[in-house]
């Protein structure tokens, strides 16, 4: 299964996503982008049941463009993880529900950087660090372990790189690639994806 | 007896006076008390083909309200590095949610160089650990030498492999010192038997080697090894419900093994809390 | 598992002397998996009202926002206060609106009446069955421990810090032999005129 991974530091918030699209047991893609860039501080991450995937963000964040348009200013992330969850689990108890994991980051000039994790019964937690998918457990030690208040852009990057190589040493799944997407108080930006080629390269901690 | 032989029946195999003979007690005696000479001898379940049926019962436990429900939940983890082998062990035991106990010892002291870990059925692991104790001091007692790791694993992966498919439930670590150094081996219910550097078993494994395989390296020293161990054990039992209480180290070393520690949670929860908080005031 | 356990969580509240208490425990867990330990089940509603919900996460979410919703709309509609029992009322008869397809909840609420000021305290099914006893009410993952703890511990006419030291001692003694609930707790005491908030030093594993 996919992974997802979150992390909120006291003025940021960084995701990490891996890249792997799996049918079945063929890997059809190695280069899906899951991290969703929702508005300039605004990041969704999702994972689930593909399809869902795809429709319940696209529908969420095109709801977030129209409020935007409607009102003349964004979304806060609080009120956008609301947004969402409630969505979710109006969906949930339909005829239709949608299979998604996700996780809402963003940045509030006021309020600061908010992370929220949702999960497919619409289950919502604003939290500090958190995962989803198999490869979300072996992480949330990680981040036990390394996670502090004071948690700069450069060590979280480091924990998720922790998290990555862990997860490639042990998860049975092939999972190679993940992309990383920070939002902080200049916006959105794309960091360098943490790649088992990439890992290789530095020398043995 | 008159009416008997009129019927003719006097000489019939039911008629037959029993005759108790010492033959006949030993016979009822070994019946009674088999396991106590021969632990291999469990009581057969009262249903015939019972590595089908046993299997069945489990399988309708929803529908029919009969389950077999023992304590479970554990995380345990063992590794080697240059100076011996590392075993730590969490101490809950829970039937379903419920904690049953938060003071079980899941490690077993087979002899001064042998140590078990369990994990999965509590039950299975205590009882099959005090057999191998028991073989091992056999193997001792007739070969003048300690058994080796690799000889008790076999043993105990033997009787895994013997009742498998029956319901057993064991995933446990053997750690040990012998002429070819220190030993680790796993072993499970399924009768996989393996040696490794470094285990991890139970609900709460994946936690542990989270932490685990982020600090480990063959090189240790001594005391940053055994808080390795410890600390792995503590996030494991944060994260999952399953496992908490005591956190046992114990040390295997060439002259035998030590006991560390025994460490409770909650005073390791408030500690290492203290420490990050100490660290981030440091850092500013 | 059942699905009222899928989270883990428990609720607990006492009557006492002119006062009540509520506690609750602060994880967030899916199944054996603690995600996070900072989620209070008991919610603010009214000045000297609290609401607790334990049961599907998402589900307590849900309720809340909804009977928040209908509470506000009962305040501007009367222009009054909504006093426990009423409040009370409207949760059992909003979840029996639901009687065939539940939320997966149980609530417990506690407070003073805005008028006589007398202590009030109720738990519900999650189809809305009322119960007002005199002495304490439970919810969660530990429930038959809790009933244990208060049944001992549990006297007529407590004063405010007698009531903060049996709920507190029912609570933690209760879910240390539960593995779903637990990572913390907090006590509310109302009383006519404040209202205190503990944290609780608890296990944490």
């Amino acid at each position: 299964m996919e992974t997802l991974l979150g992390i909120k530091g006291p003025d940021f918030v960084m995701l990490a996503a891996d890249t792997t699209h799996a049918r079945s047991i063929v890997v059809m893609k190695d280069d899906q982008n899951k991290i969703h860039k929702v508005s300039n501080n605004l990041l969704i991450s999702t994972i689930g049941e593909s399809g869902d995937t795809e429709q319940f963000t696209e529908f969420i964040s095109k709801n977030i463009a129209l409020y935007k348009m409607r009102n003349g200013y964004d979304l806060s992330p609080h009120a956008a993880a609301h947004f969402t969850r409630k969505n979710l689990a109006e969906y949930l108890r339909s005829r239709t529900p949608y299979q998604v994991f996700m996780f809402v980051a963003g940045y509030d000039p006021n309020d600061g950087p908010e992370l929220t994790f949702i999960d497919y019964l619409a289950s919502a937690k604003s939290v500090n660090y958190a995962g989803h998918g198999y490869g979300a457990i072996f992480a949330s030690s990680i981040y036990d372990r390394y996670w502090h208040p004071k948690i700069t852009q450069d060590e979280a990057y480091d924990v998720l790189k922790k998290c990555v190589v862990e997860i490639q040493k042990r998860l049975v799944i092939n999972l190679p690639n993940f992309n990383v997407s920070v939002v902080d108080k200049d916006g959105v930006k794309n960091l360098d994806p943490i790649t088992a080629k990439s890992l290789a390269a530095e020398p043995a901690a | 007896m008159a009416l008997a032989e009129i019927c003719k029946i006097s000489n019939a195999p039911y008629m037959r006076r029993t005759a108790w003979d010492l033959s006949d007690v030993e016979e009822d005696l070994k019946a009674h008390t088999s396991n106590l000479a021969n632990p291999y001898t469990l009581a057969a379940p009262p249903f015939e083909n019972p590595m089908h049926n046993l299997n069945l019962i489990q399988a309708n436990a929803d529908k029919t309200g009969i389950k077999i429900d023992f304590d479970h939940g554990t995380t345990t983890l063992g590794f080697k590095y240059k100076g011996g082998v590392i075993l730590a062990v969490d101490s809950r035991a829970t039937g379903g949610q419920y904690i049953g106990s938060q003071t079980m010892k899941k490690i077993v002291e087979i002899n001064q160089f042998l140590l078990g870990t369990l994990a999965g059925g509590a039950a299975d692991c205590v009882y099959w650990d005090r057999v191998l104790s028991k073989e091992c001091r056999l193997h001792e007692l007739r070969n003048k030498e300690r058994i080796s790791v690799a000889a008790a694993s076999k043993i105990m992966a033997n009787i895994a492999h013997e009742y498998k498919g029956m319901g057993l439930s064991m995933g446990m670590m053997l750690a040990g010192y012998d002429k070819r150094g220190p030993g680790l081996y796993y072993v499970d219910s399924e009768g996989s038997r393996t040696p490794g550097n470094l285990f991890s078993v139970g609900s709460g494994s994946l936690f542990a080697y989270g932490v685990l395989d982020s600090g480990y390296h063959w090189d240790l020293e001594d005391d940053v090894a055994q808080e390795l161990g410890r600390r792995a054990i503590y996030h494991a039992t944060f994260r999952d419900a399953y496992s908490g209480g005591i956190i046992r180290v114990y040390h295997m070393t060439p002259t035998g093994w030590i006991k560390i520690s025994e460490t409770d949670c909650m005073e390791l929860h408030y500690k290492y809390e203290e420490q990050k908080a100490q660290a981030a005031a440091a850092a500013q | 598992m059942s699905i009222l356990a899928y989270n883990g969580g428990c609720v607990v509240a006492m009557r006492g002397k002119d006062c009540v208490a509520i506690a609750t425990d602060h994880r967030f867990g899916v199944q054996a998996q603690t995600i996070s330990t900072d989620f209070k089940k008991v919610f603010h509603i009214a000045p000297r009202m609290f609401l607790g919900l334990t049961g599907l996460q998402t589900d307590i979410l849900t309720v809340r926002d909804r009977l928040m919703f209908r509470k506000n709309l009962y305040e501007t509609r009367e222009n009054r206060e909504m006093a426990p029992k009423p409040f009370s009322a409207m949760l059992s008869s909003f979840l029996y609106e639901h009687r065939f397809g539940p939320y997966f909840i149980e609530p417990v609420v506690a407070g003073l009446d805005p008028h006589t000021l007398k202590p009030f305290i109720c738990n519900m099914d999650l189809i809305g069955c009322p119960n007002e006893p005199v002495d304490f009410v439970v919810a969660g993952t530990c429930a038959e421990q809790l009933y244990g703890m208060c049944e001992t511990l549990w006297r007529p006419d407590l004063e405010p810090d007698q009531l903060f030291e049996v709920i507190a001692q029912s609570m933690m003694n209760a879910f240390d032999r539960d593995a779903m609930s637990g990572w913390g707790a907090t006590v509310y005491i109302i009383e006519k005129d404040k209202i205190t908030e503990r944290s609780l030093k608890t296990r944490m594993d």
